[in-house]
């Protein structure tokens, strides 16, 4: 798009810098926090740079049992419940989308219902469910929860995608005798890609931050999720070892900043213009 | 559910295949359809439908968390009561501000965001990581962060405002005013990720040729956006929309953390008060009688925006 | 890049993160109480909070030598965080699934013992032990005259000073067994001044030190227990928030953001010197020694005392039993042999808080020789008493949704004393229906 004038382009650059700074402030705060001393960070007028860089914080958080050991259940749950959701909700969300009747109408109300009703009141009927099939206090069991809770979420977003792609293709490959799954996998999910990994990001932080289930459903300490590490630096009476915190907190982004990075490459569209041109 | 039709796709995704004997093509279709939504079934009735079903069960009981605790049916003797609770009605109000502010500017502020992240600027994967910020940082430090840059005396915020010559002595959190807004404003940020890559994956599924043709046709960006990508990511649109004001509607963690219901009762969300007559008062039954009153209500007012989403759609 | 390689790629990944899965999560296929293995032995499950590392470090030294004496009854010990850990408790009860061993505190353990969940310790608790501690501290963790916990940490409010400050305003820095809540407020009007506060008081969440501090004044709030509780709002009852909202309004004299700030957040105005007195619960006094400046010069002030002295709600730290654990009377010996002297000592010494018994108490100010402020938090301790609202059903509700505002209005001076009355009995007649 060389139609852009300067002066307008100016203005996106500093409309963009306005979001990062608003977006990425508190990250910035809260490395600022991760080197800073406990005297310092007790004290009034904050500031971003420290006075003294204080790298013991680190050392702190990674020598707190099970950080390590919590951050790696939270990277298996997270991409498990990824992996889980993406591939049972593309083909749900298509049938949501393209079918009507009653198919559609009881999909569509419960996943409304079920986002909406407070967890706080399914909690111990699940908890009971979980622990007759003896998946209270696993990973795994983690995982099959997000999945499941994760999935409403998948399937509203995926539906709106396949409803925003022309159905006059899919039509088209019928014609030529394209069964309807080869229609799918040749023609509509191709063009869902972006859909699908915005999905994906979203199937992975909500495993990776969720802190309820875990805390509820995790009763081994071996097998806690970082949320719950995490939260473990936060004691009663409201004392909280806030550098180790900030440092946990820190190293805690990263994994997630990385997966993040790759899968958002594939945010970008341009398949369909190839397509609609033929 | 007179909802369902509501989102119904656009009018050009109408189904026009050509047509073949149709009794024989819509069990074809219904075939189909099981087996296309099947797999995702099993994980949502055990885990899912199960509980939830019990959850409703209690609303219509008495139930409580007692050991060996025996629910006895009593009719709607919870929702009569409920509708005497005038603390749980005057929250829905600061829960209705609440939800419906912070879902607003979740969009706008998300769709401006989107734009610029898909137009044609330099440091574009940078950008759109960083944009997505608010995700990677731990939901615990959120809360702490938040507070500290809100911090009256001292606090980042108020000494920037203090630098460029604005009042730098606002007790943010603390005072009556802004206690309501400054949490909404984290409401926001926390939720912008989410919104802003759905709205760029929208974008990224529009024919780029749609555009450019408009743009032939001597359009202004300002047209283009109005009727071209818009109406392109109107179903988009209304999907996260309706799910961020069920999850903002819904949430009370982050606020509850910042100000625990303070100042003064300002920030006092609906859902706090199922949370503390479920596992605080252990009455779980009264407790789901007030989750069933949620669940209609948001759905209520989904059902009038999808309605009227659908209006114009077909208009 | 086909859509067939990811689909391969993703089955893939699916199926290693399984397998680590499975792996991790075979180490501990029963959830809830330990049982009973092979040859007879015992394995208890004991879920602690303790989140400073001295004291995680203490609790795994008191297990490991239980554990060592007591080859037949193994104690396992569980780690867990005190956020959320109510949430758990109710969903571990529930769902049969709770620890044998559970610590937590007085006001938020009694409503499980009121449900069931708890064992009786009543016959338990060695006698030597019974008769160290206060008859006060056995009432916050009694229910229906029977023990329910074993009390092992406790806290009082108390003031901080700034010595520099007092003696720079002419005050001299009250020594003794008490400073009454009017000569409190004289030294904080005399110590206001050159733009300094005399007073940072963290009151954000108001309602637990007014619920405590009204015992000095014979404020109790409730009586009565359970459902049958009734509220009653006199004079007693509203002697701090009225002292606090004349120091604030009339005087001057408290720094009016801390108000709406955590404890914490009000010990920076102290560390700052822009304050000369804090009010924090007394474990702060760990905090202020390693956060205070170099220069700054701190003591701890005798405890505030009112028409009835120094009396303070006990809301200790506790280890119960689990009622459904099929080794509830090892789990109680176990208990007992936690709470001993030694061992409370050693633990509250590292939490900075206040053990329950007169002997650890002494064991600690003999240790220490009663600096660092240990030799006032052990004068304020003795006040320590049951408060009636810890047996109150409706409290939690009543006191999120219906003191806390109601306390922050008045002291943001927006309803007055017959307001506050108002709100607060009229709010517990809502709640507790």
């Amino acid at each position: 798009m060389n139609r852009t004038s300067p002066p307008v382009k100016a203005l996106q650059y500093l409309a963009l810098a306005a979001y990062i700074l608003f977006l990425g402030f508190p990250l910035l705060w809260l490395v600022s926090a991760s080197i800073k001393s406990s005297q310092e960070l007790a004290a009034l007028d904050m500031s971003l740079l420290p006075k003294q860089f204080h790298w013991d914080n680190y050392a702190v958080a990674l020598q707190k049992q099970g950080l390590t050991r919590s951050a790696v259940n939270s990277l298996v749950v997270s991409l498990l419940s990824m992996v889980f959701v993406v591939l049972l909700s593309m083909p749900a969300a298509y049938a949501l989308a393209r079918f009507k009747g009653r198919l559609r109408a009881v999909g569509v109300g419960w996943i409304l219902v079920s986002q909406v009703f407070p967890v706080i009141l399914i909690i111990i009927p699940l908890f009971i469910i979980l622990r007759d099939v003896r998946l209270v206090d696993t990973l795994l069991g983690l995982v099959l929860v997000y999945t499941t809770f994760t999935m409403p979420f998948a399937l509203w977003m995926l539906q709106g995608f396949v409803a925003a792609i022309p159905t006059d293709l899919e039509e088209a490959a019928a014609i030529d005798g394209a069964s309807r799954f080869q229609t799918l996998r040749r023609i509509v999910f191709p063009l869902l890609m972006p859909g699908i990994v915005a999905t994906a990001m979203f199937a992975f932080v909500a495993a990776w931050n969720e802190f309820f289930f875990a805390l509820v459903l995790i009763q081994s300490p071996e097998n806690y999720t970082l949320p719950v590490a995490l939260k473990m630096f936060v004691g009663g009476e409201g004392k909280v070892a806030l550098g180790p915190l900030a440092a946990g907190a820190v190293l805690a982004t990263i994994p997630s900043l990385v997966v993040f990075s790759i899968l958002q490459r594939r945010l970008t569209g341009g398949l369909l213009a190839g397509s609609v041109k033929g | 559910m007179t909802i369902t039709s509501t989102v119904a796709p656009s009018p050009t995704t109408q189904d026009r295949r050509p047509r073949r004997g149709r009794q024989d093509r819509s069990s074809q279709q219904r075939r189909e359809a099981i087996a296309l939504v099947f797999p995702s079934l099993v994980p949502i009735v055990i885990f899912s439908v199960l509980p939830l079903l019990q959850g409703v069960w209690y609303a219509f009981t008495d139930a409580t968390l007692r050991r060996n605790d025996t629910a006895d049916f009593v009719g709607i003797d919870n929702f009569t009561r409920l509708a005497g609770d005038s603390f749980f009605w005057s929250s829905f109000r600061i829960g209705l501000i609440w939800a419906v502010s912070v879902t607003l500017l979740q969009l706008v502020a998300s769709l401006g965001l989107a734009l610029l992240l898909n137009s044609d600027l330099r440091f574009r994967s940078l950008t759109r990581l960083l944009a997505l910020i608010p995700w990677a940082m731990p939901p615990v430090v959120v809360a702490i962060m938040w507070t500290m840059i809100y911090t009256p005396n001292g606090g980042p915020l108020n000494a920037a405002l203090g630098a460029v010559g604005l009042p730098s002595s606002i007790n943010w959190l603390g005072d009556f005013n802004t206690a309501l807004p400054a949490v909404i404003v984290v409401g926001v940020w926390i939720g912008m990720p989410q919104t802003t890559v759905t709205l760029l994956a929208g974008l990224q599924q529009i024919p780029a040729e749609l555009s450019e043709a408009a743009a032939v046709d001597g359009a202004s960006a300002w047209q283009r956006f109005r009727n071209v990508t818009l109406p392109s990511l109107r179903p988009i649109v209304v999907s996260i929309t309706s799910l961020n004001f069920i999850w903002n509607f819904n949430s009370f963690g982050l606020v509850y953390v910042m100000t625990e219901g303070g100042p003064g009762g300002k920030t006092m969300l609906p859902m706090l008060f199922t949370y503390l007559e479920a596992f605080k008062n252990r009455n779980i039954g009264y407790a789901a009688a007030m989750g069933v009153v949620l669940v209609i209500v948001v759905v209520l007012i989904l059902a009038g925006f999808l309605r009227t989403q659908f209006r114009k759609e077909s208009a | 890049m086909g859509t067939r390689r990811l689909a391969l790629a993703g089955a893939a990944l699916a199926a290693v993160l399984l397998a680590a899965c499975s792996q991790g999560s075979a180490t501990n296929p029963d959830a809830g109480a330990g049982g009973t293995g092979a040859g007879g032995s015992v394995t208890l499950k004991f879920q602690s909070l303790q989140d400073q590392p001295a004291a995680v470090e203490a609790v795994k030294g008191i297990v490991d030598s239980w554990n060592s004496a007591h080859p037949e009854t193994k104690v396992e010990l569980i780690q867990a965080g005190w956020d959320g850990i109510y949430d758990k408790l109710v969903t571990q009860f529930n769902g049969n699934a709770a620890p044998d061993i559970i610590h937590y505190e007085a006001a938020s353990i009694v409503p499980f013992a009121r449900d069931g969940y708890l064992a009786d310790l009543t016959s338990k608790v060695p006698a030597e032990l019974k008769s160290d501690i206060s008859d006060g501290i056995w009432k916050s963790v009694t229910v229906d005259n029977k023990v329910i916990a074993m009390p092992t940490e406790l806290q009082t409010y108390v003031v901080f000073a700034n010595k520099k400050l007092l003696e720079a305003s002419g005050a001299t820095v009250p020594t003794g067994d008490s400073m009454t809540l009017e000569q409190f407020r004289a030294l904080a009007k005399a110590t206001t001044k050159d733009g300094k506060f005399g007073l940072a008081w963290g009151l954000k969440s108001p309602t637990a030190t007014f619920m405590s501090l009204a015992l000095t004044s014979g404020g109790t709030f409730f009586s009565g227990t359970g459902k049958e509780a009734k509220i009653n709002v006199g004079a007693g009852e509203l002697a701090v928030p009225k002292l606090v909202k004349d120091m604030a309004y009339t005087d001057k004299s408290i720094d009016p953001v801390s108000l709406t700030q955590s404890g914490s957040q009000a010990l920076a105005s102290f560390y700052a010197g822009k304050a000369a007195m804090t009010v924090q619960g007394s474990f702060q006094a760990a905090n202020i020694k390693k956060d205070a400046p170099a220069g700054l010069d701190w003591v701890e002030l005798p405890p505030l005392s009112g028409s009835q002295g120094t009396a303070q709600a006990a809301n200790p730290q506790t280890l119960s039993v689990n009622a459904d654990s099929p080794n509830a009377d090892k789990a109680a010996e176990f208990v007992a042999y936690f709470a001993n002297a030694e061992n409370m000592a050693k633990l509250n010494q590292a939490d900075a808080l206040i053990p329950a018994s007169k002997k650890a108490q002494d064991l600690i100010l003999s240790s220490t020789g009663g600096k660092d402020g240990w030799d006032m938090t052990m004068k304020s301790a003795q006040g320590l008493t049951g408060a009636p609202f810890l047996a109150v059903d409706a409290y939690t509700q009543w006191k999120d949704t219906i003191a806390t505002p109601s306390f922050q209005k008045y002291l943001a001076n927006q309803i007055d004393d017959a307001g506050l009355t108002q709100a607060l009995t009229e709010g517990f007649t809502q709640v507790n229906r």
